[in-house]
């Protein structure tokens, strides 16, 4: 049969019109603004001067930014790993579940991820306020002495992490049971005929098998933890909140406190950059890996 | 031809005309009043709708206090989409005039109300006044004071015969109300909002005003002396924690929450808390209470304060709904004694010389403060929720607690200062 190529072109063209109008609109129109906006001096509303570079150059001395630059790079790294492997453990008992269950168990374990991050937030602190907090009474009871967790910078990331990974790990372990389910029962029925112990059935069959799953986690965990805001922004109310910045809550910072639309368009365009290579690194990392195996 | 157009006009004039008899004028109201003085706002909103019901009617709404509420305003009157009076802090007026966002308030407007510079404290007039033009219309001040609970108070010897603390003029005496009140049992002598830097600029501003020092001066940080001045205020402040005098890592809620429940026997707090005290001593929940101007700790006596007040947005405007506007500033201002049961303490001159509000508790007795009042430094980068907050709650937190040193903390602040 012939096929008129132009027709189809034109089809298709006309078809996926309606996506490439949206993404424009929502996306490469806005990201190719706010590159512009990050080499002018432009308030958070408004048009500003033209400074070429400065707002880059800048950032380098910026103690501000120093410290959302690491405070980012230290919560992703109490975050991402730990929370990826406390999912895959929680998927793996939960897997031995059957029936109602596991229905149960892993409604338990998922509800977390449904509550807003404002709830989140009051929940942790009833639990761990310094003066009316549960959590404080347990401390008085076992004699340890009270920590204000949310307000020293010892604790903040730290804590701020587990409970990010006591409120999103609900996804994570949906994602590794699907992955679990999808490894066929009979490997295992051979792996047992051969007498094999739980322990090597993990690391034989199991993580292998698995091992796409853990990736697609482990990016999705990154790229979301890398835009930490809410929580970080919420716990670090009238605390400490220079000392807790992240890179997104810089951004907030600059644009909606300090007006500076162009300087918080810098920052923007740099964690842009970093989430694109830390994201393309960890894919290639994730390939290396898996080819090795 | 003519004929035709004459009658076109006629009926067009009459067309408005009906309109204009008919047709009430919605004022768009927003405010960011969530607490006890929200519910008091709204009971005057609605005397004001059934006062000028036909004519006037406003449309209130309620946003989230702070950053959120002012980005709102700042977007809104990006778009035109901007309501047409709001609340507005004072302090935070130097910014909103550098954006742009606030329509100039003109002495014809000020004539049509019926106000002007008579009728205001110099200083709360001052601070809604930047380069001699007004950008809003004050509705009250709000200073912070001292509560103290007078059970407690008396228990310990330390209350006078009038029924205020002793010790209200000096540090020494101040600390020896509170290390009397700590002999006597009391777990914290005074409830501070330790855990929250933000809140506690007001009492360490105050502090810095009773050495006559500034935050800003000639458009730079701390200069000369006033680092100095700054360490002082935060040293007595750690003195205290370290004596056990005050609250640690206490939050606002938390801190309300000790003084009520009789753990704190006193609390430095805004005056908007005057309602919760009153509604609950009303139930029968309360102690004996009172509240007065801060103790002098340095040289001479100063409060911060900060003024809610009334502003219209950036912007066109058809006349008749500015006009409904004015009125509606001006009516609020004039029936202003019943916000002064919400703690705040009236702009509007009138109203506190009345006899009325002279007779109100415990407004009165904090009431002389007027005269010792200090406002943010007039600046974009001060005010309610300003840029200058996070610096110096980054650092007065850890000092409060005994955790820095207070002049490593005032080195700090400066550094953060200057790199805004």
């Amino acid at each position: 049969m012939l096929r008129n190529t132009r027709r189809e072109t034109l089809v298709a063209l006309v078809l996926i019109s309606p996506f490439l109008a949206i993404y424009g609109l929502t996306f490469v129109y806005p990201t190719v603004a706010m590159v512009n906006l990050s080499f002018t001096d432009a308030p958070l509303i408004g048009p500003g001067q033209w400074v070429g570079l400065d707002n880059y150059t800048r950032l380098a001395g910026e103690r501000r930014f120093d410290t959302a630059f690491w405070n980012t790079a230290y919560f992703v790294a109490l975050s991402v790993i730990p929370g990826t492997f406390v999912a895959m453990v929680i998927a793996l008992g939960v897997s031995r579940l059957t029936g109602r269950m596991q229905a149960l168990v892993l409604a338990l374990f998922f509800l977390p991820y449904i509550l807003p991050v404002s709830v989140v937030y009051r929940l942790w602190d009833w639990t761990l306020n310094f003066q009316f907090g549960i959590a404080m009474y347990v401390f008085d009871i076992w004699g340890i002495e009270r920590v204000p967790i949310f307000k020293t910078t010892t604790w903040f990331m730290p804590a701020v992490a587990f409970v990010t990974i006591w409120w999103t790990c609900g996804f994570s372990i949906l994602l590794f049971l699907a992955g679990l389910r999808a490894i066929p029962a009979e490997i295992y029925e051979a792996a047992s005929l051969d007498n094999t112990g739980r322990w090597t059935m993990f690391r034989r069959i199991t993580w292998p098998l698995l091992w796409p799953v853990t990736a697609l986690v482990t990016t999705i965990q990154l790229i979301l933890q890398l835009k930490i805001f809410d929580q970080v922004y919420l716990f670090s109310t009238g605390g400490r909140p220079n000392d807790n910045l992240v890179l997104v809550y810089y951004i907030f910072q600059r644009a909606f406190v300090n007006n500076q639309g162009g300087r918080a368009a810098a920052i923007a365009v740099v964690l842009f950059l970093i989430v694109v290579i830390v994201s393309v690194l960890n894919f290639q990392l994730m390939r290396l890996a898996e080819r090795r195996k | 031809m003519t004929n035709y157009k004459v009658t076109g006009s006629v009926m067009l004039l009459a067309g408005f005309m009906s309109t204009a008899a008919q047709a009430e004028v919605v004022v768009e109201w927003w405010d960011f009043l969530g607490g006890g003085d929200g519910v008091r706002m709204k009971q005057l909103i609605d005397e004001f709708n059934a006062e000028h019901a036909g004519d006037i009617t406003i449309q209130a709404t309620t946003l989230e206090w702070g950053v959120p509420f002012y980005t709102k305003v700042q977007t809104s009157v990006a778009v035109g989409e901007a309501p047409d009076i709001m609340t507005y802090h004072a302090s935070r007026i130097p910014l909103a005039v550098s954006q742009n966002v606030l329509s100039e308030i003109t002495a014809d407007d000020w004539a049509t109300m019926g106000l002007g510079e008579g009728d205001f404290a110099s200083a709360t007039w001052d601070a809604v006044t930047i380069d001699g033009a007004q950008y809003a219309v004050p509705l009250d001040t709000h200073p912070i004071v001292l509560y103290y609970n007078k059970e407690l108070l008396s228990a310990a010897g330390v209350l006078t015969d009038d029924g205020v603390p002793m010790g209200m003029d000096s540090l020494e005496g101040f600390t020896e109300t509170m290390r009397a009140l700590q002999a006597n049992g009391v777990k914290f002598p005074l409830g501070s909002v330790t855990a929250d830097g933000n809140f506690m600029f007001r009492t360490i501003y105050s502090l810095v005003g009773q050495q006559g020092g500034e935050l800003i001066s000639d458009g730079e940080f701390l200069t000369g002396d006033n680092a100095e001045k700054l360490t002082n205020a935060l040293a007595v402040l750690q003195d205290w924690t370290n004596e056990g005098l005050q609250s640690t890592y206490t939050d606002y809620p938390a801190t309300v929450a000790l003084f009520t429940s009789g753990e704190a026997a006193m609390m430095i707090n805004g005056v908007w808390e005057v309602p919760t005290m009153t509604d609950l001593n009303a139930a029968g929940n309360l102690f004996e209470w009172g509240a007065v101007e801060l103790p002098m700790i340095f040289d001479q006596r100063a409060t911060y304060a900060d003024s809610h007040s009334f502003a219209i947005p950036a912007g066109d405007m058809d006349p008749e709904t500015r006009a409904a506007t004015l009125e509606v500033m001006s009516w609020m201002l004039k029936n202003s004694l019943f916000w002064a049961t919400a703690g705040h303490i009236p702009a509007y001159g009138p109203v506190t010389s009345s006899a009325e509000y002279a007779a109100m508790e415990p407004n009165a007795t904090y009431s002389p403060l007027t005269a010792n009042m200090i406002f943010d430094p007039k600046s974009p980068l001060a005010g309610v929720a300003g840029p200058i907050f996070d610096v110096m709650s980054t650092y007065f937190v850890p000092t409060l607690n005994g955790e820095m040193d207070p002049a490593e903390a005032v080195e700090e602040i400066i550094i953060e200062l200057n790199d805004m």
